[in-house]
Order: C-alpha cells, then structure tokens, then sequence
C-alpha cells in the first residue's frame, strides 16, 4: 500500500489527497466495524464506498463516539501533529452534522504540511 | 403524607421507572399525581393515575426516519424536546396551583417540570430515566453542549425563573439515576448531587396469552431475545430480517423470540418454527428471565432489564441516548455493539457467537446485575423522595426565587 506514514523520516513533499482518503476510509471503516472481530462483507465495502463529499454523519451513520475513536487512531497513524479532536472542538453542530470526509482529508494534509 | 407531582414525557421508557415509583411512594401512603399527555398516561399507567392534562408537541414517531447522529440529536433538541417544554408549561403550572405538590419528580427531558418548579419556588428532584447525559458522549464537541446549554437558556427566558443558574437537566437538590456507577461511570462533576438507584421495574400489564409452551421446548439450545424497543417500530424490518437467518443458520445451538410490533419483518422471515417465533407483543421481562443473550437497540429500558438478569447483549443503537447506552455496555465488557445500519446475518451471527461462546460477557453482566441488585430500585428512590419532601417541609430550601 503507498502509504504516507513517516514523513517524518526525510520525506519533504505531504502526501497526496488521494493516498490521504484511502488511508482515512481504511480507518473509518475499522472504526466502523469495530465489535464483532469477523470480516464480514458488509464492512469489507464500507472503506471502497467512502468518498470525498461521503459526509460522516448521514452516509456512515458516525456518531460522536465513533469520531472519538477516529480521531485516536489518525494520531496513532499520523503522529500527534494530526489533532482530529482539537479540529472537532472547534466546530459548531451544524458544521458537525454537515461534516464530509473531504474535510477531515483537508485537515489531515494541511496538518502534515504544517509539520514538515 | 406528602404530594408528589410527576411531570413525564409521552415516552414509554421514561414513564414505566417514574411509574414504578409512584407505586412505591403510594404504598407508603403518600399521594401522587402525574403532568403529562393524557392519551399517552392513560395508556401506560392505566386507569385510576390522577392526571393533570397538558398539551403534547408532535410525535416524536412523526420525526423523518433517516436521522442520525448529530443531526437526530439537533432534532430531538430542537423540534421535540424544546416543543415539548413549551407545549406543557401551561398544563404544569395549572398541576401545580391545583394539586399543591410538596415535591416535583420531573424528567430530566421534560424541561417544563424543571422550569416550572423554578419559577414557581416548589422544589424538585430530577428524574434521570436514560443515563447518557451522564456519559459525556458531548465532552469532545463543546460547541454542540453549548447549543444544547443556550436553547436551555432560551427555555429559561420563557418558562423558568431568569435568576436560575442550574443547568435544567440536573436538580440542584438531587438526581435520582436509575442505573449505576457500574454502567455508567461517575457522571459529570458539575451535574449537582446524583443518587443512583438502579432500574425501577414496576408490574406491567400482564399479556392476555404468550406462547410459553414454544419457550419451554428450547431444550439444550440457547435462546435469544431481538427487539428494538418501542420507539423504532418501523425501522426495523431489514435488521430483524438479518437476526432471524443469523438465528436460523445456528438452530442446532440457538433459537430465538423476535418482537416485531410494526409488523416490519418481511413475510418469508415471520413463519413460525422451532427455531424463531416472532409476536407483535412479548412479555419482556418474563423471557429476559430466561433468556441466554439479547439482541437490541441499546434502548436503556431493554438494557437495564436485561442486565437486570445478567443477560450479555448485542447492542445496535440506532440514535439518540442509544450509542451512548451502547458504549455503556462495552465499556462494562457486558456486550458487543454491531452496526445498525450495515449489520448482516453474518455479523448478527458473529456477536450472538462472541456473547453466548465466551463467558466473559455474561460474567461481566452478572457483576452489572449484582450492582443493580444492591442499589435498591424503586424502593430506593421513593424512599429518597419522600426524605426529601419531609426535609423541605421542615426547612424549605431558598434556592427557588419566587416570581411575582
């Protein structure tokens, strides 16, 4: 898998927005198919379905304890720098109702970029 | 002798505990009276309950069916508690001038009890029937707590006594909690005093007849209760449909009973057999009674009974208090939280296996059910209550400023 991990190690250039989605689609769908420990079809296709304007709230049906969960496995793939949590305090209900996975992608890359 | 005035919402799982009490508080000689929509309480508390009619906001089953998540609780908030508030402050008041309560029992989602109490000095005591508002599932979106505070806010302005800096949702006297620390966690800090209780289960209506003999050939097979509560009858036909094969692909070790109230499962799963029976009403608490595992909503009645009678669970919360209630359930490692929406037989299959197969789940809701055992219930909440209407009596407290 091309994978952004350890930038940190001399890669200048942030990754990629479409690397970025992969890797936060991949990681929705963990969240999203976290209990049962089976592969199961059904969430086998979530992380293929999840897109750019795939908002988190309507689409996936995440609620704010998954964004939780979200947020603590982007700092544990991405490093500290990317601060899920912090960018979510920040938002008002409507912004959080409207929230798209483009955006989190957004946040991701402009978070590396800033780091490196 | 004291007077209670209980002041519910139009919810089933809200008045059932509140009921439960009442009882209790009536056995102890005390009188009670209820603030509430009069076709839901007569309905759910029978005839003989003494009510004080007040206007009811539209049905809260009325509300679009695809909301989730942030957007359902915008909704619960803005279009049906807030509603709500506003619709049975009037009825409220007139309870209160006409009954003359000592105390008000007041759900801490019916906001009009908390504000009218207020306004009108009679102190109350939250009535806290779902805990999630103890679990901080908010503590990570501030902004979304602060809407919640400042519609309250406005509510106040409207309803309340404008000099009240309590958060409405939590009596400055005492929150009765009908769970426990166990399940819950501690509860915020600033939710002024918590008392938890443990599930209030009142006496329900007996059912006319139930099929107790197909219960009785379960044999070494195990059983599952599925039901999704009463509140999302429509919704539910896809995800009944998955348990029934989940159960069906497992008949030489399962079987199932599937309450179905809407009628939602498709025709080709409702047929009766040995290994499923689906009713459109099921005598809940007996079979939660003999019941090896549960599949439900995470509604917190359901939860609560069923961990009342250390039953492990399979949570698929579908909105509202129900992903925070589910959270509960892992978090005491009482369960495994399957999704709603997505959820296939396989995955139904898979938890039901986890649940029945590893014996941590049904060990962890025996260590719920002896929390739940030793915290008193209904007894113990009325028994609270009335304490505090005598403590009022003897001292009233001044935190309640009259409005001229």
């Amino acid at each position: 898998m091309n994978t952004s991990q350890g930038t940190a190690g001399g890669a200048p250039a942030p990754p990629d927005e479409r690397t970025v989605l992969g890797e936060v689609a991949q990681m929705i769908a963990g969240v999203l198919d976290d209990d049962t420990g089976t592969d199961t079809d059904a969430s086998a296709d979530i992380g293929a379905d999840i897109g750019m304007d795939t908002t988190l709230g309507d689409d996936l049906e995440m609620e704010s304890i998954d964004l939780v969960a979200l947020s603590a496995r982007l700092e544990e793939w991405y490093g500290p720098r990317v601060n899920l949590a912090e960018y979510l305090a920040g938002l008002e209900l409507d912004e959080i109702i409207e929230l798209t996975v483009g955006r989190i992608v957004a946040h991701v890359r402009s978070a590396l970029a800033e780091g490196s | 002798m004291s007077r209670f005035l209980f002041v519910v919402p139009p919810l089933t799982g809200h008045v059932h505990p509140a009921s439960a009490v009442a009882a209790e508080l009536a056995a102890r000689g005390h009188r009670v009276a209820w603030a509430g929509q009069p076709d839901a309480l007569a309905r759910l508390l029978g005839p003989g309950a003494e009510v004080h009619p007040c206007a009811g906001p539209p049905d809260i089953a009325d509300r679009p069916r695809d909301l989730r998540g942030a957007a359902a609780l915008r909704y619960l908030w803005q279009d049906f508690l807030a509603p709500l508030a506003r619709a049975m402050a009037p009825g409220v008041t007139a309870a209160v001038r006409e009954f003359g309560p000592d105390l008000i029992f007041a759900d801490q989602q019916t906001v009009a009890g908390a504000l009218v109490a207020e306004r009108l000095a009679v102190p109350f005591v939250t009535s806290c029937t779902t805990s999630a508002e103890l679990s901080g599932s908010l503590s990570g979106l501030p902004r979304v707590a602060e809407w919640i505070s400042s519609l309250l806010a406005g509510l106040r302005a409207e309803l309340g006594a404008p000099g009240a800096r309590h958060d409405p949702r939590y009596s400055p006297l005492q929150t009765l909690v009908f769970s426990t620390e166990e399940l819950v966690g501690p509860g915020p800090r600033d939710a002024g005093p918590l008392h938890f209780v443990g599930p209030a289960l009142g006496r329900r209506p007996a059912l006319p007849a139930f099929d107790w003999d197909w219960v009785g050939r379960s044999g070494e097979r195990r059983l599952v209760l599925v039901t999704l509560g009463t509140a999302n009858t429509g919704l539910g036909g896809r995800f009944l449909a998955a348990c029934v094969s989940a159960v069906r692909d497992r008949s030489d070790r399962m079987r199932a009973v599937v309450a179905d109230p809407a009628g939602a499962l498709p025709a080709a799963s409702r047929h009766r057999d040995g290994d499923v029976l689906v009713r459109t009403a099921v005598p809940q608490p007996d079979l939660l009674a003999m019941a090896d595992a549960v599949v439900c909503h995470a509604g917190h009645n359901t939860v609560t009974e069923a961990l009342w009678h250390g039953v492990p669970l399979v949570v698929a919360p579908i909105r509202d208090d129900q992903p925070a209630i589910a959270a509960q359930v892992t978090g005491a490692g009482a369960g495994v939280r399957i999704r709603f929406a997505r959820a296939d037989a396989a995955c139904v299959g898979a938890a039901l296996d986890r649940v029945l197969d590893d014996g941590s789940h049904a060990a962890a809701a025996r260590r719920v059910r002896a929390s739940f055992r030793a915290a008193g219930g209904a007894p113990a909440a009325a028994a609270r209550l009335q304490e505090l209407a005598h403590d009022e009596e003897e001292q009233p407290c001044q935190q309640h400023p009259e409005v001229p």
